[in-house]
């Protein structure tokens, strides 16, 4: 019976939350008007005309080229000469197992993690924009947070970078914590995810408070911060077969998403969101005050919204695919109208649009065959180019003729995606392409150089 | 008043046979009070009952742990209780400085190629100086292991090193897991030598340890070998029964599982018990079929998979094989030998701790002391070469639980002290004042 009350009760709140929502889309200003590329942290400077480069972050593979991680720039303006061709490639050293970026507020400085040895290089993009440099690594990282290993989302806050990590240095499983550092790259403070222990003042709202990590996000109207959770380094490095057939090692997955105070960093709620809820994006506009995971194992979009009455909850809202298949959705991507919601699904190689306008029930309205496998996606600010990598981890990839390594750009019409170019990482003996992020000289009130790139239209 | 003293007196009685109970049966809590309310006695990320729709987590936290060092030396100098005396070779006596030197460098994680593997990121001190989480180790670059992380308790006692018995002592041992490419990756001895004479943390202490000697390939596996020949471990509930002579400190059903190690199970005609001590391991290495098996097998066929708690599927086999990098056989004692006669051997592991170690056999795809009895009761794997000490037992249910109650009764008594020093050791990474072997040159960019 109490079971039921609650069922009930839930439906009553959704319902009134999606009210509330549909309410606020329909009474709310367009938020289009205020979105950078769309899953950039709100503090950030924004583009919000044609970018001209976007900055590949690549894992190096042994036998390819010279087998270390790489910023690789693309060209991407039509205007430009070198349209759709890399420009600089910057070796790092090593196989850090490179995967996630994220630039400075001000957009001067690109952080990039590796998840492996932990090591955050800190690239210059605004000096030369087509010609990024290394500015600093920061080396320190595990022993400056008391123990965190695997340094994966950097997220902007003014004048800081937020750093969710997956893992630690004493077993090398999912329990981690965020790491703040300012722009310059010195460490600020540790924050580190509630545990049973210790939930630092959260409430536990399910069964499970695992503390595990994977990605960052802030909606500063609510002074709200969210987190995911993802795997420790024995799973994130293990080679995927082998990890499928180890039932231990499939129970070290994170099944949380954590609601913080955003100015405390204090985590408030823990809610239990099974099978690996991976990438966060919050909405835009002005009203809507939720955002979107999806969890890579069970194949789940889940909404985590506010009620009237300030009240954080996390509700499953659709499937992707066929869950029981693992189609595993990696990385997803809002449209700045909080109208479209684009899931990756690194399995079958798909892309797959969601209409989320009402937000408890995203439709899927298109798919897409990318290549045979497919990991993150980033759009320009109007939504009208998406820019594709193939590469999830570097054990964790497609074997054989299905291990395809590209950077793609395809238009979206607002019906269907259309090709525009692709470079192929192993034929430019590149290595394996992960995350995006973009670059214009517009940011900078530069001129374009001699290569001729077009100056972009305008910043905000 | 009066009629409530007999209350009271048999709540007290029902509490103290309740710690009894408890102290029995996870015995390492017995060394520690202060400890009671901890599970260190596997991951601190605790997944029992994962199975389970209503998994509840009980996670501990890594900011709340504390270390407390012990007297290390003296698990050496006297062995608890159901042990012999320790071999310690001539050339290398234990000593506090070696020992606390060892221990430095089993959990420096910079002692790797890429500064992110020490020896205690698979022989994890809370999960049984193994690793409980995963079938078979990971290395460096998540390079695969194909073998289980053996527990380094009790370590001192044997002359075969390794799954396939191909080290004879702790100090040359070390140098196997610092050189081989899927674990620590060093290119090296050069390399090892050269990068712990840069890290200013161990100025002197190579010096003081061993005479004036600094760093070298023999000082730096002696130390080694001085710590992992501290980690003794024994006095468990069966030892005092057994050789304590203590009649409570095991219960029935344990003792009726004694008699079937003994007797009809024929366990112990490996895992060997001797008068005055019992390592429970012959030193040898036999071939069960589980290597036989595992190198026989058919990639058809489909495999579940556990996507969160309660939650299951089947994967088809050529779904898990398109992301699956080529797995190497294990031949065991042939990879050592190459004698066909050795094909599929492995070592025989002590039964000490046990109940910690798990997953259990050479691959670790056995997970429950349970269900590796019933793979025993089962005869083992049939193969050509199948050791003639595997037969089918016909144990009964009851009898299979009774010896899974004795091998529960196999964990020592100092867990927690030998444990909790461990969390004490400092854990070795990148510092700001340390080399940077990649990135020193950075004008260069």
């Amino acid at each position: 019976m109490k079971k039921m009350a609650n069922l009930h009760a839930r439906w009553l709140q959704g319902t009134i939350a999606s009210l509330c929502v549909l309410l606020a889309s329909v009474v709310g200003f367009q938020s289009a008007a205020i979105a950078d590329e769309t899953c950039m942290s709100p503090y950030m400077a924004k583009i919000v005309g044609q970018e001209d480069y976007v900055y590949i972050w690549t894992l190096g593979k042994e036998g390819v080229g010279d087998g270390s991680d790489k910023l690789v720039t693309v060209a991407v303006n039509p205007e430009s000469p070198h349209y759709g061709k890399v420009v600089n490639s910057l070796s790092v050293g090593g196989r850090n197992e490179a995967h996630h970026s994220g630039l400075t507020d001000d957009r001067r400085y690109l952080f990039a993690g590796g998840l492996d040895t932990n090591k955050i290089f800190i690239f210059d993009v605004h000096t030369h924009p087509n010609k990024p440099s290394l500015h600093k690594v920061i080396t320190d990282f595990v022993e400056k947070t008391g123990g965190m290993v695997g340094p994966h989302t950097m997220y902007a806050l003014p004048g800081r970078i937020m750093v969710s990590a997956l893992s630690n240095n004493k077993d090398h499983g999912g329990r981690t914590g965020l790491a703040e550092f300012t722009n310059e790259g010195e460490f600020v403070a540790a924050h580190w995810m509630p545990t049973d222990e210790d939930m630092r003042g959260a409430q536990k709202v399910g069964n499970i408070a695992d503390g595990y990590g994977y990605d960052v996000r802030v909606l500063p109207r609510r002074n709200v911060m969210v987190t995911s959770s993802f795997t420790g380094w024995s799973n994130y490095m293990m080679d995927f077969g082998k990890m499928l057939g180890d039932a231990e090692a499939m129970k070290r997955f994170g099944n949380t998403v954590v609601v913080w105070d955003l100015h405390t960093r204090m985590p408030k709620k823990v809610f239990e969101v099974p099978g690996a809820p991976l990438e966060l994006r919050c909405a835009w506009g002005a009203n809507n005050n939720y955002c979107f995971t999806t969890t890579a194992l069970t194949s789940q979009i889940w909404l985590i919204h506010e009620d009237d009455a300030g009240e954080w909850h996390a509700q499953s809202v659709g499937a992707i695919g066929d869950p029981s298949q693992v189609p595993l959705p990696v990385d997803i991507s809002i449209t700045a109208d909080d109208k479209g919601l684009w899931v990756q699904t690194f399995m079958d190689g798909k892309t797959r649009y969601f209409d989320i306008s009402d937000p408890f029930n995203p439709k899927q309205t298109y798919e897409h065959q990318v290549g045979s496998q497919v990991n993150m996606i980033s759009q320009s600010w109007d939504g009208k180019r998406a820019y594709f990598t193939s590469s999830l981890l570097g054990n964790w990839d497609k074997t054989g003729d299905q291990d395809e390594q590209f950077f793609k750009l395809f238009e979206w019409d607002g019906e269907k995606l259309v090709h525009k170019f692709t470079v192929d990482f192993y034929a430019e003996n590149l290595g394996r392409p992960h995350q995006m992020r973009f670059g214009a000289y517009s940011l900078y009130s530069q001129k374009p150089n001699s290569e001729g790139t077009m100056l972009s239209q305008r910043v905000e | 008043m009066n009629k409530s003293v007999p209350v009271v007196k048999v709540l007290f009685v029902f509490c103290i046979a309740l710690l009894v109970t408890a102290v029995s049966f996870f015995p390492g809590f017995a060394d520690d009070p202060g400890m009671q309310n901890k599970v260190i006695f596997g991951p601190g990320d605790d997944k029992r009952g994962y199975e389970s729709a209503d998994y509840t987590t009980n996670t501990l936290d890594l900011q709340k742990r504390i270390g407390k060092e012990a007297d290390l030396i003296s698990f050496v100098r006297q062995p608890p209780l159901g042990l012999p005396p320790v071999p310690v070779p001539a050339e290398n006596p234990v000593s506090t400085k070696k020992i606390l030197l060892g221990r430095k460098l089993f959990f420096d994680r910079r002692l790797s190629i890429n500064d992110t593997f020490s020896c205690g990121m698979c022989h994890i001190p809370e999960q049984g100086f193994t690793n409980n989480e995963i079938e078979t180790a990971v290395g460096v670059e998540g390079r695969t292991g194909k073998r289980n992380t053996p527990t380094v308790y009790n370590v001192a006692y044997f002359n075969k090193l390794f799954h396939d018995g191909r080290e004879s002592t702790l100090e040359q041992q070390v140098w196997s897991p610092f050189l081989a490419r899927n674990e620590m990756a060093n290119p090296s001895i050069g390399y090892v030598i050269n990068k712990i004479k840069a890290i200013r943390e161990y100025d002197g202490l190579f010096e003081e340890a061993f005479d004036g000697r600094g760093p070298t390939m023999e000082t730096v596996g002696m130390a080694l070998a001085n710590y992992q020949r501290t980690l003794n471990s024994a006095d468990s509930p069966f030892d005092r029964w057994y050789y304590g002579k203590e009649k409570g400190a095991v219960s029935e059903q344990a003792k009726r599982g004694f008699q079937l190690f003994t007797g009809k199970g024929g366990c112990s005609a490996c895992h060997l018990v001797k008068e005055e001590y019992a390592l429970f391991s012959d030193d040898r290495l036999h071939n069960t079929g589980l290597g036989y098996k595992e190198s026989m097998r058919s990639g058809s066929g489909t495999t579940s998979v556990q996507l969160a708690p309660g939650i299951f599927t089947e994967l088809e086999n050529t779904v898990i094989q398109s992301v699956s990098r080529a797995k190497e056989n294990d031949l065991g004692l042939y990879e050592v030998t190459e004698n066909p006669n050795d094909r599929w051997k492995f070592r025989t592991p002590s039964l000490r701790n046990v109940a910690l170690t798990a997953p259990y056999m050479h691959n670790g795809s056995i997970y429950t002391l349970r269900d590796v009895i019933d793979f025993y009761n089962r005869g083992g794997i049939p193969n050509e070469i199948l050791s003639p000490l595997i037969r089918p037992l016909h144990l009964t249910d009851s009898e299979v639980e009774d010896l899974v109650a004795f091998l529960n009764s196999l964990t020592g008594g100092n867990v927690t002290t030998l444990v909790t020093d461990a969390f004490a050791a400092p854990v070795g990474d990148m510092g700001k004042d340390d080399p940077n072997w990649t990135h020193e040159n950075k004008l260069e960019y």
